[in-house]
């Protein structure tokens, strides 16, 4: 049998549904919103962590020109290396519906016995058969190939094989192919050879030991690193570069992992939101039990009795809303985490989210309430049963709080004089309810801010730093000046510039070659790029080996600083080159030199890339171009192995940024909503709290328009308030999340002035956020009957 | 009417109780050294105008406030020295309170409103609750009302039960604040009678009111003004 009091508890939840609804809504929503970024962040680090130590990812990877049997023996018998394999990889192009794209294809000798760095085995065959292709999971959809479906594949000067895709695989070191617009093929030597491909291997991956298991030191590592290299330059073989990773782990999970972190911290502000939301509710509902906690001292309860029952509310209210909000939570998680999982190349699929995450939720759903609910339940209960007994609602304290707003003011109607002063009457309740409204409102506009620096900065990379419209690669390279000849006579083609470039490696003074980068070479009075330097000057003319590095590959590279003198292998080649200048050019990791110094360097003038810009700005005109472009270029003898445009490649570039602008939109969203309950919620409890007072008014001849007028403007004056406190909120928020962003994903702009139409926008939605929230109360209010209302003690 | 001598040792005392107030508006004194003592059994009547401090000393009696000055003695306790943690539970034992408004628990049952006491001061085993609460419910002459909420209830009916529950817990005093002042003469007088009534069994009976009518139940009568006794 249940005892009186706790039937009183849940009958008094049941009596007022509405608010126990909204206090489970308000932990709901505090609980989903965290929960799932938990969620997520747990997936992700659960599959990049452990789903990548699971594939025994290689300690360090040489690029050499080839590795023979007898040099693989060689290198798995030095004393250090716990495992060695070696692999081809080799450039091709895909034909994809018509179209040439790029590709990678990879084979060993024995795919299926591989120990280091292996690929994930999903669907199909394995390892690939003579004859047909695995295909890459991330690749699928750029090659708009499954399993089945027949795969066009050419390697240079070679007649295109039809392979059908026998298999799916999952290459957890790989970037996404979708991303890259690189299609990833696994194929047996044979096949490669069949193709016209070499079949000797190019790439040497090693386990350094430590002890019976892999080495996760950095430095033992490298240290073996620079002792196989020089192996295999004794053997008389040449190491291009190579790349010593963080051990254990994935070379994005730290990126990934300050992603997930900023949008936890908007978690964690949304379930400190909920927490004000629940303080509000349950001080609500004390308000309104004020005189049966008098009755029940009277009668023999102690105060930790009573605080005992409402504080159990509160425990039962957060753990019906973590019963709804868990699943909801695991399930926008999951979502979630299958996206920031995807970019990395990793999937969650079939992977649980781990029980901690879990009972963390469950813990925190639980308390949340309980917390909130403390501050309210023990001023509540700690009335005295005198005071309990004699409420009136407000008290002449609470009158005294707000009666100095606008006092001795003249020219002010009376009813909103009312208003104004009754909004500040209860001034905690009316901070957190300001806070809550505020901060979704500087979430929203910091996300605003965030998505115009994100536009902003891409346009930038599009529109100011780069001058062009779409490359063409060809199959083999040519002249510059014919293939600029040819490009050039093509109608709508403004500019057209022949580019080269190679693979190159700063040669450290232990004979290390790591981090090898992008080397660009153009003319240096290009009018296709406009980079801003940061430091130094641009590339001259004078024939001297001159670098301009973009600022991204400093700060992974510091010792290109400008001034510094650098020895760089290119084509297994050392070469030295000085550092002239710093520029400003986007995300990639690149170098730039003059293309005649290049093509000294490398001993070949020829080029295999053109840079156009067109005259025509729109995305139908430059298509058809791209494709008149590719028809004469054919025609004249200059086979293209791809194309493509830049307006395409920003758009899948700016939508992947946008995601994260836009689930901090959604948090944002999810922010207002719990700034409306808030300010519904403060405005239910100012109207039970002024029943008596609302009752005089009407019995004095106060109208409903009147009374609707007053509780909508008290509403109105909050929600202003909060949209005045959102502006500067907002902008360290966005400074903050811009820093933030720049660091892990895109350098972005950020400022200290807020988008204008944001702040407008903002002020329509609070407006309306005001107008709603308050449309309830107003319409209660309205209900009261002055002799309830005098009666209401 | 004389003071009882009944019983020789007085149940309630108060010696030099004073209560000052303080409001915006300044202090002022509800109670001003006031010296009484009722025994046990006796049903006493205060009397007074309102603003007289008849609430007052009802509230310093059943330590809902404390006194400025002076002790309240209620049986062996010390009411005026009892710490804030032990009063609710010395309060729930020793003392029933009925209330003008009678301040039912508006989603508890007649009978679960009589249980709610013994819930808070374990006085009963669980299972005896409900059949004490019936019996108490039968001798006020609402048992058939048990499993009524209170809003369905006549007035006289509510204070019944308000009674009920200030009995629940078999207190050493049953204090009662205006209890007839929302009800209608005919009630009034039941309800006056049904005190009279409890007195007569032993129950200790202190009631304020300002109806004069009061009277002729009481075994003794206390008038206040200003806060002074001036006729016991």
């Amino acid at each position: 049998m249940i005892a009186p009091r706790w039937r009183k508890v849940l009958r008094d939840l049941w009596l007022h549904k509405p608010r126990t609804a909204l206090v489970v809504l308000a932990i709901v929503i505090g609980i989903t919103g965290a929960g799932a970024v938990l969620d997520a962040w747990s997936l992700v680090r659960l599959v990049t962590r452990d789903g990548y130590l699971a594939t025994n990812p290689a300690s360090a990877t040489l690029r050499v020109d080839s590795v023979d049997a007898a040099l693989l023996a060689q290198v798995r018998a030095l004393p250090m290396i716990r495992n060695a394999e070696a692999r081809r990889t080799t450039r091709s192009a895909a034909i994809v519906n018509g179209a040439v794209v790029s590709a990678l294809l990879f084979s060993s000798a024995d795919v299926s016995a591989s120990t280091v760095a292996t690929v994930v085995h999903e669907q199909g065959s394995w390892p690939p058969a003579d004859g047909s292709v695995v295909i890459e999971h991330s690749s699928m959809s750029f090659a708009s190939a499954g399993m089945g479906d027949t795969l066009t594949l050419q390697l240079e000067g070679n007649a295109p094989a039809r392979l059908r895709v026998a298999g799916v695989a999952r290459d957890q070191g790989l970037a996404p192919g979708w991303m890259d617009h690189e299609v990833y093929v696994f194929v047996s030597p044979r096949t490669l050879a069949a193709m016209g491909g070499k079949a000797s291997f190019n790439q040497l991956q090693i386990v350094v030991r430590d002890g019976n298991g892999a080495s996760f030191d950095r430095e033992v590592n490298r240290r073996a690193a620079v002792e196989v290299k020089a192996l295999v330059e004794r053997a008389g073989h040449t190491v291009l570069d190579v790349d010593v990773p963080i051990p254990g782990r994935h070379m994005h999970a730290a990126q990934m992992d300050s992603l997930l972190m900023i949008k936890g911290a908007f978690g964690v502000l949304m379930l400190i939101l909920s927490g004000f939301l629940v303080v509000n509710l349950m001080a609500a509902m004390l308000t309104g039990q004020v005189r049966e906690i008098g009755v029940m001292k009277s009668i023999g309860a102690r105060t930790s009795q009573i605080a005992v029952m409402y504080l159990a509310v509160a425990f039962a209210l957060g753990v019906i809303a973590c019963v709804i909000a868990i699943p909801l939570a695991a399930f926008v998680g999951r979502w979630y985490a299958e996206f920031a999982a995807s970019l990395l190349n990793f999937s969650v699929d079939g992977v649980p989210i781990p029980t901690r995450a879990i009972v963390l939720q469950l813990v925190v759903g639980a308390l949340l309430p309980v917390v909130a609910a403390a501050f309210p339940v023990m001023r509540g209960c700690g009335i005295s049963v005198g005071e309990s007994l004699r409420d009136l609602g407000m008290s002449p304290r609470d009158a005294g709080a707000g009666g100095g707003v606008l006092r001795g003011a003249s020219g002010v109607a009376r009813p909103l004089l009312l208003s104004l002063r009754n909004a500040f009457r209860k001034r905690q309740r009316m901070a957190f309810t300001l806070l809550t409204l505020a901060m979704g409102g500087a979430v929203f506009l910091a996300a605003l801010d965030l998505r115009a620096g994100i536009r902003g900065s891409v346009g930038l990379i599009y529109d100011e730093y780069n001058k062009f419209d779409l490359t063409i690669r060809f199959t083999k390279s040519h002249a510059a000046d014919s293939i600029e000849h040819a490009a050039a006579r093509v109608a709508g083609v403004e500019t057209v510039e022949a580019w080269t470039g190679a693979r190159a490696a700063v040669d450290h003074s232990d004979g290390m070659l790591e981090g090898s980068f992008a080397l660009t070479a153009f003319n240096p009075a290009t009018k296709l790029v406009a980079y801003p330097l940061e430091g130094g000057r641009w590339l001259s003319d004078s024939g001297a080996n001159e670098l301009v590095v973009s600022k991204a590959l400093l700060l992974t590279e510091p010792s290109l600083a400008v001034g510094s003198d650098v020895s760089l292998v290119i084509n297994g080649q050392s070469t030295k080159w000085h550092v002239v200048g710093a520029a400003v050019s986007g995300p990639s990791v690149t170098a730039y030199a003059s293309r005649a110094t290049l093509s000294r360097v490398l001993g070949d003038s020829l080029a295999r890339t053109i840079v156009v810009r067109t005259k025509a700005k729109d995305g139908a005109a430059q298509s058809e171009l791209i494709q008149r472009l590719r028809d004469s270029l054919e025609h004249d003898g200059f086979d293209v192995e791809s194309s493509q445009l830049m307006q395409v490649n920003r758009v899948v570039v700016e939508d992947h940024l946008l995601m994260v602008a836009g689930f901090l939109l959604v948090m944002a969203q999810l922010t207002v909503v719990v700034g409306g309950l808030g300010l519904a919620s403060t405005m239910s409890l100012s109207i039970l709290e002024r029943t008596r007072e609302i009752g005089v008014l009407r019995a004095i001849g106060a109208r409903h328009s009147s009374i609707l007028a007053m509780v909508q403007i008290e509403g109105l004056v909050i929600s202003v308030c909060s949209w005045l406190l959102a502006i500067p909120l907002s902008l360290p928020i966005s400074v903050a999340l811009g820093n933030a962003f720049g660091k892990v994903m895109f350098p972005v702009a950020t400022s200290w002035v807020p988008v204008w139409s944001g702040v407008a926008i903002w002020f329509g939605v609070v407006i309306l956020v005001s107008v709603v929230a308050c449309a309830w109360p107003a319409w209660r209010a309205t209900r009261i009957t002055t002799a309830a209302a005098l009666a209401y003690e | 009417m004389t003071p009882t001598t009944q019983n020789a040792a007085p149940l309630i005392s108060l010696r030099g109780v004073s209560k000052d107030y303080v409001t915006p508006g300044g202090s002022f004194t509800a109670l001003n050294d006031v010296t009484l003592s009722f025994p046990r059994g006796g049903f006493i009547v205060v009397l007074g105008e309102s603003g007289s401090g008849k609430s007052t000393l009802l509230s310093v009696l059943s330590g809902v406030d404390r006194p400025t000055r002076g002790e309240v003695q209620v049986g062996a306790t010390a009411v005026h020295a009892l710490a804030e943690r032990d009063i609710s539970a010395w309060r729930g034992r020793a003392v029933g309170i009925v209330f003008q408004f009678f301040q039912l628990l508006p989603t508890l049952t007649a009978a679960e409103n009589v249980m709610l006491p013994m819930d808070f001061c374990d006085r009963w085993p669980s299972h005896e609750r409900r059949s004490r609460a019936m019996a108490l419910l039968a001798r006020l002459g609402v048992a058939d009302q048990a499993d009524k909420l209170p809003s369905t209830l006549s007035g006289g009916q509510q204070q019944r039960v308000a009674i009920a529950r200030a009995l629940a817990n078999e207190p050493e005093v049953l204090l009662a604040d205006e209890p007839t002042g929302n009800l209608d003469s005919k009630t009034s007088a039941s309800i006056l009678e049904l005190f009279a009534e409890l007195s007569r069994e032993g129950q200790t009976v202190v009631m304020v009111t300002h109806a004069e009518g009061a009277r002729r139940y009481a075994s003794q009568i206390v008038t206040l003004a200003d806060g002074r006794v001036v006729a016991a």
